[in-house]
């Protein structure tokens, strides 16, 4: 991205929409950084106009702390902390005027991590819902130390442990987001980033690519992506090399002895993305008994039981991937296929638009390579809770549920006897995974709004406000966090702003359990929920209908009187329990 | 208008949303607040991008007008 470009990102942006506003810390001139940091950001954004506002000039530390001492003042979304080895201090600098003597190398150590623990306090001190996001310094040291450039002095090595430190500290607190500095590397090179005149002159001591590149970096950091879902596997030449119903079961291979690896690195990667919550489908032609014997050699990597569902047949894939996307019930644009046919690619695509086709690239090393690290990039997440871990399985026994509890003359017995137990958490607010599933639930979902963390942590410690978060299980395992409820008490009306529930919990009657146990808690007389039409939202629009008298169209505000949501509410058998929290504010 | 000064405005446009139009031709540093040195030096970037050319820190002080930047860029386009 040139300069000019990101100045008409800016200038197009969207003016009668809600700010996104970052705070960008930084010791030198922020200059193009800031034009940077904020094209990069607004692009991803359609909905938000973003503004950057800068600390003290000079004093990052300093800047940081301001920002957490003045924080009920200021309406950040995010904070940006681009390090550079001079807020660390000056003397590691090209501006100052501090001397470099023999023994200025260990004070400056030192004093380095009396700042370190400065900025790592401060950080922990800003309020929950500011997202931060830090990068480590990335133009060179000066050459104060006394050893050659191609050596590592003692006090090099301290330096760059402490700011390692300092970042491990921050990213296992989970209150900030570090850029991968070896990533970076990679695509603004060391030796292209420090612009010695610009540090100078303007007091910006980085060349205009790498501004372009580092702040593209620290935008990803501090709006991640949303991470894909799922992926949908070939078998044949992908999964593993050889075409199975030709060679045999003991004639296709994944390791080195075979010239496989590369299939073997690809069953690896899936594993390892199963295991955090990715759910791994198969989409092949084949013949089924066959897949099944080569899905019982025990030298496969990917393990069967990660592998949910399987379809195996000789027809079209694209149907293949309609039943897939139906069991997981995700829609197509969380969805990755993967394929070595480019005709089946094709096939996909257009059947399925949003889809992201990958190639699996045959026997060329390079672009296997970029192929798995895209794959990683896709579907990584900041971290993994316990509901991304069981996720496959809740799949599984959604499947076993549905099944049992389809036949309508049973489903009174059944409902009865599957040992339902549900959790109201009102202390759960501001976990991550709340947050998540409130801006990543489409179906049920009463409006779509989505919010950043410090939207969210603003609408829930309105005074009057309750949040609960609901966890379910039942015979069948459990489901871990299945909806969030937000909304707030005006006298006898509970207000409800947000409520989502996953497509994991459907034909549970846990929606009419989440309406009675709020009636319950809070006292009302009725609700009045802020709904809004969705393309996606029809499971809410359905269950609306059958509770008030029309279906609901367009944006509205529905009333649900308590009367009325008795005279429609099923029998409820699940066991409730209410774990307290700060359950009202104010 | 000759396509150099329709080009500049064009950059003086994104350097300055604020600023009318009908201002730019008459645009200096004295008479424009927001032309700090922050906004020279981004003006400067624009200008490279915009001209292809690379223009040396050095002679920022010099373009601290409309009318300096028109004539010192007729200049290296007459020259390339």
């Amino acid at each position: 991205m040139t300069i000019t470009e990101a100045l008409k990102i800016g200038k197009t942006a969207p003016r009668e929409v809600p700010l996104f506003s970052v705070c960008l810390a930084c010791g030198f001139t922020p200059l193009h950084v800031r034009t940077f940091l904020t094209a990069h950001l607004q692009e991803l954004f359609h909905d938000r106009r973003v503004q950057v506002s800068t600390g003290l000039y000079g004093d990052l530390a300093g800047a940081i702390e301001n920002a957490a001492a003045e924080q009920t003042a200021e309406p950040w979304d995010g904070m940006v902390v681009a390090l550079e080895w001079p807020d660390l201090d000056p003397r590691l600098g090209y501006r100052g005027s501090g001397a470099w003597k023999l023994d200025t190398p260990a004070d400056v150590v030192n004093e380095a991590q009396a700042i370190l623990s400065r900025i790592g306090a401060a950080i922990l001190r800003l309020r929950s819902g500011i997202r931060v996001a830090v990068s480590l310094p990335t133009v060179p040291l000066p050459p104060l130390f006394h050893t050659p450039q191609w050596q590592a002095s003692q006090a090099e090595l301290l330096l760059q442990r402490d700011v390692l430190d300092f970042a491990y500290r921050m990213a296992e607190s989970g209150r900030a987001t570090i850029v991968n500095s070896l990533h970076l590397a990679e695509q603004s090179a060391p030796a292209a980033r420090f612009d010695l005149k610009s540090d100078l002159l303007a007091g910006l001591p980085y060349t205009i690519p790498h501004a372009d590149v580092l702040a593209r970096f620290l935008a990803r950091a501090l709006v991640p992506a949303l991470p894909k879902k799922g992926i949908i596997s070939d078998l044949d030449d992908t999964l593993w090399r050889g075409i199975v119903g030709e060679v045999g079961v003991e004639g296709i291979g994944w390791d080195l002895a075979g010239h496989a690896q590369l299939h073997g690195l690809y069953q690896k990667l899936l594993s390892s993305l199963a295991g955090e919550g990715v759910l791994i489908g198969i989409a092949s032609k084949n013949d089924p008994s066959v897949v099944s014997r080569a899905f019982a050699r025990s030298d496969l990597l990917l393990h069967p039981e990660l592998v949910f569902p399987m379809e195996v047949h000789w027809n079209a894939k694209s149907g293949s991937v309609q039943r897939i996307l139906e069991t997981w019930n995700i829609a197509a644009d969380s969805v990755i296929f993967v394929d070595d046919s480019p005709m089946e690619l094709s096939e996909v695509a257009t059947a399925h638009p949003g889809i992201e086709c990958i190639r699996f690239p045959g026997d060329d090393p390079v672009a296997a390579f970029a192929m798995l690290r895209r794959i990683r990039d896709l579907c990584g997440r900041e971290r993994i809770s316990r509901d991304d871990t069981i996720r496959v399985e809740s799949i599984r026994q959604g499947i076993a549920f549905r099944s049992q509890a389809k036949d309508e003359s049973s489903l009174e017995s059944f409902l009865q006897q599957v040992k339902a137990a549900i959790v109201f958490d009102e202390s759960a607010g501001l976990t991550s995974r709340v947050l998540e599933l409130v801006n990543k639930t489409n179906q049920f979902n009463l409006n779509g709004i989505r919010y950043t963390p410090a939207d969210w942590e603003r609408a829930i410690s309105k005074p009057g406000a309750l949040v609960l978060a609901v966890n379910y299980e039942d015979k069948f395992g459990p489901l871990g966090t299945i909806s969030v409820i937000h909304g707030n008490i005006a006298g006898i009306v509970l207000h409800i702003h947000t409520w989502v529930l996953s497509c994991r919990a459907f034909t549970r009657r846990i929606e009419y359990q989440c309406l009675k146990t709020l009636f319950e808690l809070s006292g009302a007389a009725a609700m009045e929920f802020d709904f809004r039409c969705t393309a996606k939202n029809g499971p809410v629009q359905d269950f609306f209908a059958g509770l008030l008298k029309d279906r609901p169209v367009n944006s509205s505000t529905l009333r649900l009187t308590r009367a009325q949501f008795e005279e429609k509410c099923p029998m409820l058998y699940q066991e409730v329990r209410v774990i307290r929290g700060a359950e009202v504010n104010g | 208008m000759d396509d150099t000064k329709k080009r500049l405005i064009g950059c003086f446009e994104l350097v300055f949303p604020d600023l009318p139009e009908s201002e730019i031709p008459s645009a200096s540093q004295a008479s424009v607040a927001a032309w700090d040195s922050v906004a020279a030096i981004t003006m400067v970037n624009v200008l490279e991008d915009e001209f292809h050319l690379e223009i040396d820190f050095d002679i920022l002080a010099d373009l601290d007008s409309f009318e300096r930047i028109l004539a010192y860029l007729e200049t290296e386009v007459r020259a390339a």
